[in-house]
């Protein structure tokens, strides 16, 4: 008697035990806990409301992106307006030659930046990702750059080279780039800052 | 400008893995915009947040232009990581169809089908798979398979799915997970016979891995209880006798086993897997159950003291865990349990890839720990997570904006300082009298120039020299008709000879520099004009653009704080969710233990009224 009473629990359960994944062989058992202990209407209630909370999520989110955009515009040409406007971007091309550490930037004699890279951020570089480094409010002029890039060099000797440019700043925005390539026939890494084209 | 893999590539290749072998062999793309490269810098350290925001940034501002499919296509593939599907599906719909190759498209729609299915939007993945319309790589054409069984199961057309998943060929991982649904299916169809064909051949299969191992036990199971419901418990013994011992699914097959002799009033048998049962995680219904089967087995052995002892032990352990549920359900209820889960998370690792692995610690991970492993409750989780990662941005930004906005003020301030002195300096520098004194100098070289006049441009100290001599001409001693006079005479008349012909030899070169120094005076005087031009300017738009900045600032301070608030409201309406799930899942549990409580106490009943009725009837 006790068992046609608690039989059809199990059976239920366990006709609700559909294997769709893979990923976690212990998964489906407690889905089929939860399918068993709601009813088939508050199932479908608890999944509606799912949904319908998602929805809401999904336009929050495009709601606080588009605000995240306008507030990063404003805190940009609040801080660094067009006319003064200097940044300077650190990339890689290949890098065998070259595992990079750090950056430090001096702009008129005056050290502007240092920055340490972690390894996430140096295969990023790797991978084609350029780094905004600094940016700064520059006159229009002359003016000085010095990079020092420090890292392991061939057969993983501490490497430290300069790079210096001389460049005009003029009126609108302008973007530096301090690009570390490899120069293969010398098996040595180059470093060069230019005028981002 | 470096060089970067085909980056529509890369942006799927997140989304799947084996893209991304294909990403490093295609043609390197050229990073032409600064602020692209910028993008994929955050894009390849999986920050989808900041990457995402700035890229909409860089398109407002046409910083992309080198770039501007793919911009799109990254966004969209961003979006997607960052768990907004539906935005993502937008941005796939308008460009995969002409961009990229079939095969991307193809895997795109289909990782859009699953993390659809995943969330519950059956309708839009079903369209997506139906956007397939190659042939995907045969993992995924397996899993797409798969997927599009499992739509079929979902929406109830069990001859649909059966249909589809007869066809399947193979014999992998997926194939037999394939089976196994499908033999779901055909029980839930009430095709037991076809069904049991299916599962036996499961069950009865050789695991090569701990996954096939499982999902041998889980047929097994399933094909054991559809014997038993179907009335059949000596058939059901065998394939629940396959299940492991030791497993996720050992409990309920020791229990079908035990229900299988008892079906056939072995009861002694039956209390063989049941006893093993005891001692066994009270939180399995199976042990629960059993607690109860074993006190049945042994009246019917007419054990009947030693039943009530197990009835009495059962009503006793439902009662304690009943009160730890109890316990467990209120602290749920107090809100403290979830937002344990998103104080220590840093601010980045949203989305879609998310996965919670463990459960805060504490007594109600005990009950719930399932859970996380149902769609509902872990999506329902990132999307807490992801609400709560968006209310700390906006902290975040409250705070700068306030800073924004006391440094206009400052600036302002500063400004109106400045001004009146300003305004005055401005007024003492006359520009216009220097720019007529530059002309009359123009017009006096001129001058000089037509007449030749070399005395003109003589120095100061050459000039008074000629004076001099002049004087020395005119003086009346030296008009003397004597020797001595005359020679003074030819002398004068040399130097003045010397000194003329020195200033017209040196007249055009002087002329030239002293053109030269005006017109550099002149461009100086240009460059002052203009430099004064953006002075007045700037006077008079500085204040416009203050406003401008001001009604920015200002403008945002409410945006942020009324965004706070709705996402402070949703995250408590998605807690709301979450809890509500947690909690059904505790009573549901406590009404079993009810239900089982009482199934104990009305036996213990019958067995006391049977134990009284048989003292009365003795003499």
């Amino acid at each position: 008697m006790i068992m046609k009473r608690f039989l059809p629990f199990l059976v239920a359960m366990l006709l609700a035990l559909s294997a769709y994944a893979q990923d976690d062989p212990g998964a489906d058992d407690a889905m089929a806990l939860s399918d068993v202990v709601a009813s088939d209407d508050a199932a479908a209630a608890s999944k509606d409301r799912f949904r319908e909370l998602d929805k809401d999520v999904q336009s929050l989110k495009k709601e606080v992106l588009d605000l995240n955009r306008d507030l990063f515009l404003l805190e940009e040409e609040l801080l660094f307006p067009a006319n003064s406007q200097v940044a300077f971007f650190i990339s890689m091309d290949v890098g065998e030659y070259f595992e990079l550490d750090s950056v430090s930037l001096k702009i008129n004699g005056k050290e502007v930046a240092n920055y340490l890279y972690t390894s996430r951020e140096v295969d990023a570089l790797l991978r084609g990702g350029v780094h905004r480094m600094h940016m700064a409010n520059l006159k229009t002029g002359d003016h000085e750059l010095v990079a020092v890039f420090t890292g392991k060099g061939p057969h993983s000797r501490d490497y430290r080279r300069g790079a210096t440019l001389e460049f005009t700043k003029g009126i609108g925005a302008k973007y530096m780039e301090l690009e570390i390539t490899d120069r293969v026939k010398k098996q040595q890494p180059e470093f060069e800052i230019k005028e981002w084209e | 400008m470096i060089r970067t893999p085909s980056i529509v590539l890369s942006a799927l290749a997140l989304l799947f893995a084996a893209a991304s072998a294909a990403a490093n062999e295609r043609e390197p793309v050229v990073v032409q915009d600064a602020q692209y490269g910028e993008v994929l810098f955050h894009f390849y350290q999986e920050d989808y947040f900041p990457a995402i925001v700035k890229t909409l940034a860089a398109k407002d501002r046409s910083q992309l232009d080198h770039h501007i499919d793919d911009a799109e296509l990254l966004l969209g593939g961003m979006f997607l990581s960052y768990g907004h599907h539906l935005e993502a599906a937008q941005i796939f719909e308008r460009l995969l169809a002409d961009n990229v190759d079939q095969d991307i498209r193809d895997r795109t729609w289909f990782f859009l089908a699953k993390i659809w299915h995943q969330r519950g939007y059956l309708a839009q993945s079903q369209d997506a798979l139906g956007r397939i319309d190659g042939e995907l790589p045969k993992n995924i054409e397996r899993e797409a398979q798969m997927l599009r069984a499992q739509l079929l199961i979902d929406q109830g057309d069990f001859d649909a799915a059966v249909a589809l998943l007869s066809e399947w060929k193979g014999r992998t991982e997926w194939a037999s997970y394939a089976r196994f649904n499908l033999g779901v299916a055909l029980v839930r169809s009430g095709r037991t016979d076809e069904a049991r064909r299916i599962l036996e051949e499961l069950g009865d299969m050789d695991p090569f891995n701990e996954e096939l191992t499982s999902l041998r036990d889980k047929a097994n199971l399933a094909l054991g209880y559809a014997l038993l419901q179907d009335g059949d418990p000596q058939a059901a013994k065998l394939p629940l006798q396959r299940v492991r011992l030791e497993g996720p699914f050992s409990n309920k097959a020791l229990l079908g086993v035990g229900w299988a002799d008892a079906e056939q009033e072995s009861y002694g048998r039956a209390l063989v897997p049941w006893m093993e049962l005891r001692g066994r995680d009270l939180l399995d219904p199976a042990v629960q159950e059993s607690m109860l089967a074993i006190p049945y087995a042994l009246a019917k052995l007419d054990s009947i003291s030693q039943a009530a002892d197990h009835y009495l032990n059962a009503v006793e352990a439902f009662y304690e865990e009943a009160t730890r549920i109890d316990r467990t359900i209120t602290h749920i209820e107090s809100g403290q349990f979830f937002d344990a889960f998103v104080s220590d998370d840093p601010l980045d690792s949203t989305g879609w890839y998310w996965r919670l692995q463990e459960l805060p610690e504490g007594p109600e991970a005990r009950y719930l720990y399932h859970l996380l492993s149902t769609h509902e409750f872990q999506e329902g989780l990132k999307n807490y997570r992801d609400l709560s990662y968006l209310y700390r941005n906006l902290d975040a930004w409250e705070d700068n904006v306030n800073v924004y906005a006391n440094m206009l003020e400052t600036r302002r301030l500063a400004f109106e300082e400045r001004l009146p002195r300003t305004e005055a300096s401005l007024a003492r520098a006359d520009i216009d009298s220097l720019v007529n004194r530059k002309l009359e100098f123009d017009s006096l070289l001129n001058n000089i120039e037509e007449s030749n006049d070399w005395l003109a441009l003589a120095t100061r100290p050459e000039f008074e020299m000629w004076g001099e001599i002049a004087s020395f001409e005119q003086s009346p001693a030296l008009a003397a008709n004597i020797p001595e006079a005359e020679e003074v005479r030819d002398k004068i008349a040399l130097l003045k000879g010397v000194l003329q012909w020195q200033l017209e030899k040196e007249f055009k070169d002087r002329l030239w520099r002293i053109r030269r120094d005006l017109r550099e005076t002149g461009e100086a005087l240009v460059e002052t004009q203009r430099a004064r031009r953006k002075v007045d300017e700037s006077i008079r738009e500085q204040p416009l653009e203050f406003q401008a900045f001001g009604d920015r600032v200002y403008g945002l301070e409410p945006r942020v704080r009324g965004m706070k608030m709705r996402i402070a409201d949703a995250m408590a309406e998605q807690r709301a969710f979450l809890q509500s799930i947690a909690v059904g899942e505790l009573q549901a549990q406590k009404e079993r233990l009810d239900i089982y409580t009482v199934q104990a106490r009305f036996a213990l009943a019958a067995i006391y009224d049977r134990a009284a009725t048989v003292g009365e009837n003795q003499p």
